[in-house]
């Protein structure tokens, strides 16, 4: 939950996600779900002649799992706040270890919910 | 349950019961991380979760490139380098991460 | 050193907490080093810890955390450089 209240508080922001097949995307992020699914707008590829296939498209919507890196505007991150948080999420995980499958269940780590997956992709289709 | 909140906090301080405990330790220091694919990163952890997704502050990142000659089969390794002001990594192409070498 | 007549993995894992280690990655990569501690998505804290590519001694680290996804296996050693 950590990075995805952090990547909720960079929407509209300038971002460069890079992809786990080295394809690099610059563009400004429209919305982040839970499981870092990105939502980018008005992308360009940063090497275009590598990936000449991806020229015409404007908007995309990457699965978070094919991200390998994101580079952030440093400006815009506060790094006390996030250490902050690393730290409460830390002892919040583990709370929820030591009182077993039950609290992980409850804290939402389990399998995506019928809800969640649906609302993400409407997200998609209606932009 | 909410007995101990309070005293949690304080409880979380030089120990290290658990893996973790040892990244969390590693906040606002510089770390190395070795990636998968012949990744290596250094930089100043700011923040991470329990996926080891991370965000690292003035990264120098330093891929390793093996190229074998066609002609004398010699392994030749080839290293990229660059910097990014502030990275945030996905957890998943982490392989280990250690922190400053203390004396 | 007689072997406890009757074990699972978990106290196998539990008797190496502060002894030599071998861990071996997916990768073949091994680390050497002195298992601090470890829990149950395979996540490995070592200390002193040598990191072995082929066979051959590469680096050195003080502290080291291993993603346990990469974990192969965890083998005591009771060899201590």
């Amino acid at each position: 939950m950590l990075f995805y209240s952090f990547f909720k508080s960079l929407v509209g922001k300038e971002i460069v996600v890079e992809l786990k097949n080295d394809m690099s995307l610059h563009g400004t992020l429209d919305s982040v779900d839970q499981y870092l699914n990105m939502k980018l707008l008005d992308i360009a590829v940063t090497d275009a002649e590598k990936f000449p296939h991806m020229l015409a498209v404007k908007n995309i919507f990457i699965r978070g799992s094919v991200i390998r890196y994101v580079h952030l505007p440093a400006e815009e991150v506060d790094v006390q706040q996030l250490q902050d948080a690393s730290r409460r999420d830390a002892e919040q995980a583990k709370h929820s270890t030591k009182t077993g499958a039950a609290a992980a269940a409850a804290a939402g780590k389990g399998q995506p919910t019928k809800d969640t997956r649906p609302d993400q992709s409407d997200k998609v289709a209606a932009s | 349950m909410a007995t101990s909140e309070g005293a949690g906090d304080h409880v979380q301080e030089a120990t290290v019961e658990e893996p973790l405990d040892l990244v969390r330790l590693c906040l606002d220091e510089k770390i190395y991380v070795k990636m998968r694919h012949d990744r290596e990163l250094t930089g100043t952890l700011f923040a991470y979760d329990q996926h080891l997704n991370m965000i690292l502050g003035d990264v120098h990142e330093t891929i390793t490139v093996t190229e074998v000659d066609s002609e004398t089969y010699e392994e030749m390794y080839k290293e990229t380098k660059r910097t990014i002001p502030m990275l945030f990594v996905r957890g998943d192409g982490v392989i280990l991460i250690s922190p400053p070498t203390r004396a | 050193m007689a072997a406890p007549p009757r074990t699972n993995p978990s106290d196998f894992l539990k008797e190496l907490a502060g002894r030599p280690v071998v861990v071996k990655l997916n990768s073949g990569v091994d680390y050497r080093g002195l298992l601090s501690c470890l829990d149950g998505y395979m996540n490995i804290a070592l200390e002193q810890t040598e990191e072995y590519v082929n066979g051959q001694l590469k680096k050195k680290y003080g502290d080291a955390f291993i993603r346990g996804n990469n974990v192969l296996y965890i083998s005591g050693s009771r060899t201590r450089k």
